[in-house]
């Protein structure tokens, strides 16, 4: 009888989970629905579903904001950041992990620290430290900017990590006769090979979104914008022509989602493990 | 004696190729902006001009004694991030026990309130915008529900509202999957063994699930933190500030002094009052949870 119960309790309470979860995700149903939609059937009702697929909406925004340019700045620049970020980061905490020495104490604190300052307090000298390196105004530029800036967060986890890995495995590769470059890519990068791709998630999540840093560093030009940025100035432009600005958001948003949908498994791990190392 | 020698300053060498480009990155982003930054909050400036003119601390002054706009994004703020930590919180383990027991459409429900969190603040404030000044309207038609009726973005209470709401819709399964991880590492035996003594499911969760959860709420709470003192993009795509300047936030307010009204100098000062802040009460918020968290 008893089990019964509890049998039934949760049936209805998954019920109402999966109609909370339903209710949860639609925002995003109308924003997609509405993207499909002619200027005065999004005036008229916009919760009702299109009557007439007007894909036009997104071969126009596609050639309007110049989508597939703007897909390779993303790419290039996220790309870029990622390389860097991990690359800096992982030798630097296995090295300042390794060294137990004043000065490499004080090294470990110096890149961890800027974790407390917020963005906004640099926002205009960040901006004038990158004029004056030529760093503005270029995709290449904003990629390269993003090593420092996901560095702190990177070399405190990637440094908590390789304080768990035995340093006999260090001592016996230097007696096999390695140096310490080739040491750390071929011993001690593979086995960093989970934090690496926690470290890959919650980076590639936060430059592919990112909007303040890109608004100041590559909005000048149209070639150099990011899809984010795209999509704001577009909406800008046409507050009103909702069906067009619907569109431009499901295009920003796609790619994310996509890569959300094969590598969900991956995604929530890395944020669980990033979070609680950060 | 030689080779001893060689050897730590091949060391030396070592330790300087591994560390270097990590400490020079970082110095670019942030302690040559950071410092430019306190240099400046002692200037007038205007961006344009060569020679930024010393005032001392006459920003600093006037930002604490004439400034209503500080004064305002400051109070909007403090209110924001207050409200954020604990509702988002208090609904994210709400939601993370009932998602912790073993439903079969759990992995479902785990990515559907997962996905906001993936967005693009900005864009998850302008859908919203949307759905405010256009999709309301429909919702009340088909429903006759008054609630949809209300101008959402229009009045200074419930466009802070709107914020609220907002922020928390997109990052609420953030929070829901550290609580979940956080919940599975809690020992079944424990509630079984507090089950056989009696124990209620409110009292199982008040006496074991919730002291246990201590690390993932220490966690959380320093995200939720240093996220909403730094609120931003969801204001300036969901409401713009308005109505009347009301949702400005600090954040938002140095912004608007720097990049729109032309104050460099009078901006900066703001900003390094803003990093202040945040370095205090991050201090004040790890002291206090690490503290909690050995007793339980």
């Amino acid at each position: 009888m008893k089990t019964n119960n509890t049998k039934a309790g949760r049936i209805i309470l998954e019920v109402i989970l999966v109609i909370l979860s339903l209710l949860f995700l639609y925002p995003l149903f109308l924003t997609i629905i509405n993207s499909l939609k002619s200027f005065s059937e999004v005036m008229t009702d916009v919760i009702a579903l299109p009557q007439h697929l007007a894909l036009s909406n997104y071969s126009y925004v596609w050639k309007f904001i110049n989508y597939p340019r703007l897909f390779l700045n993303n790419f290039i620049i996220t790309g870029l950041g990622l390389l860097g970020i991990v690359f800096i980061s992982s030798i630097a905490a296995y090295k300042l992990a390794r060294t137990k020495s004043r000065l490499s104490g004080i090294i470990y604190f110096l890149c961890i620290m800027p974790m407390l300052i917020p963005f906004q307090s640099i926002m205009l000298t960040v901006l004038q430290t990158a004029k004056n390196l030529n760093l503005s105004e270029s995709t290449w530029g904003l990629g390269l900017l993003y090593w420092g800036f996901g560095a702190p967060l990177a070399v405190f986890i990637y440094h908590g990590f390789v304080k768990g890995i035995p340093t006999e495995i260090d001592e016996s590769a230097t007696i096999d006769g390695a140096s310490s470059f080739r040491l750390f890519f071929s011993v001690i990068f593979p086995l960093l090979k989970s934090v690496t791709t926690t470290i890959v998630i919650i980076d590639v999540m936060w430059i592919w979104n990112d909007f303040l840093l890109p608004l100041l560093m590559v909005n000048g030009s149209p070639d150099t914008k990011t899809l984010t940025l795209a999509a704001y100035t577009f909406v800008g432009q046409y507050t009103s022509d909702w069906q067009y600005a619907m569109t431009a958001m499901v295009m920003a948003v796609l790619p994310s989602i996509i890569v959300f949908i094969f590598l969900q498994k991956y995604i929530v791990k890395g944020v669980v493990a990033g979070a609680v190392k950060g | 004696m030689l080779k001893t020698l060689g050897r730590r300053w091949r060391e030396k060498l070592d330790f300087g190729l591994f560390t270097l480009p990590v400490l020079i990155c970082i110095a670019v982003a942030f302690y040559i902006p950071f410092v430019m930054t306190i240099r400046y909050s002692m200037t007038k400036w205007n961006g344009i001009s060569k020679h930024p003119k010393f005032v001392g601390l006459d920003n600093f002054q006037q930002i604490f004694t004439g400034d209503s706009n500080f004064a305002n994004s400051a109070w909007f703020t403090i209110k924001y991030a207050i409200l954020y930590i604990v509702i988002v919180n208090v609904l994210a383990i709400l939601l993370a026990v009932l998602l912790d027991m073993k439903l079969k459409s759990t992995s479902w429900l785990r990515a559907a309130f997962f996905i906001p969190y993936i967005l693009s603040l900005v864009i998850v404030g302008f859908i919203w915008k949307f759905i405010f000044m256009q999709g309301f309207n429909s919702l009340g038609e088909s429903t006759g529900w008054s609630f949809f009726g209300l101008s959402w973005l229009g009045t200074p209470g419930l466009a802070f509202i709107s914020i609220l709401g907002v922020s928390i819709w997109q990052s609420i399964g953030f929070y829901l999957v550290i609580y979940i991880a956080g919940l599975q590492s809690v020992p079944d035996d424990l509630k079984e063994a507090a089950t056989v003594d009696g124990a209620g499911a409110m009292r199982r969760f008040f006496s074991i699930t919730l002291p246990l959860l201590a690390p993932s709420i220490t966690i959380s709470v320093f995200m939720a933190l240093t996220n909403s003192i730094k609120v931003f993009d969801v204001i300036l795509s969901l409401t713009g500030g308005g109505p009347g300047g009301t949702t400005y936030s600090i954040a938002y307010d140095i912004y608007r002094d720097t990049f729109q009204n032309n104050l460099y100098g009078y901006g900066t000062a703001k900003a390094l009052i803003l990093f202040l802040a945040v370095l205090v009460v991050t201090i004040i918020q790890l002291t206090v949870f690490k503290r909690r968290e050995v007793e339980a």
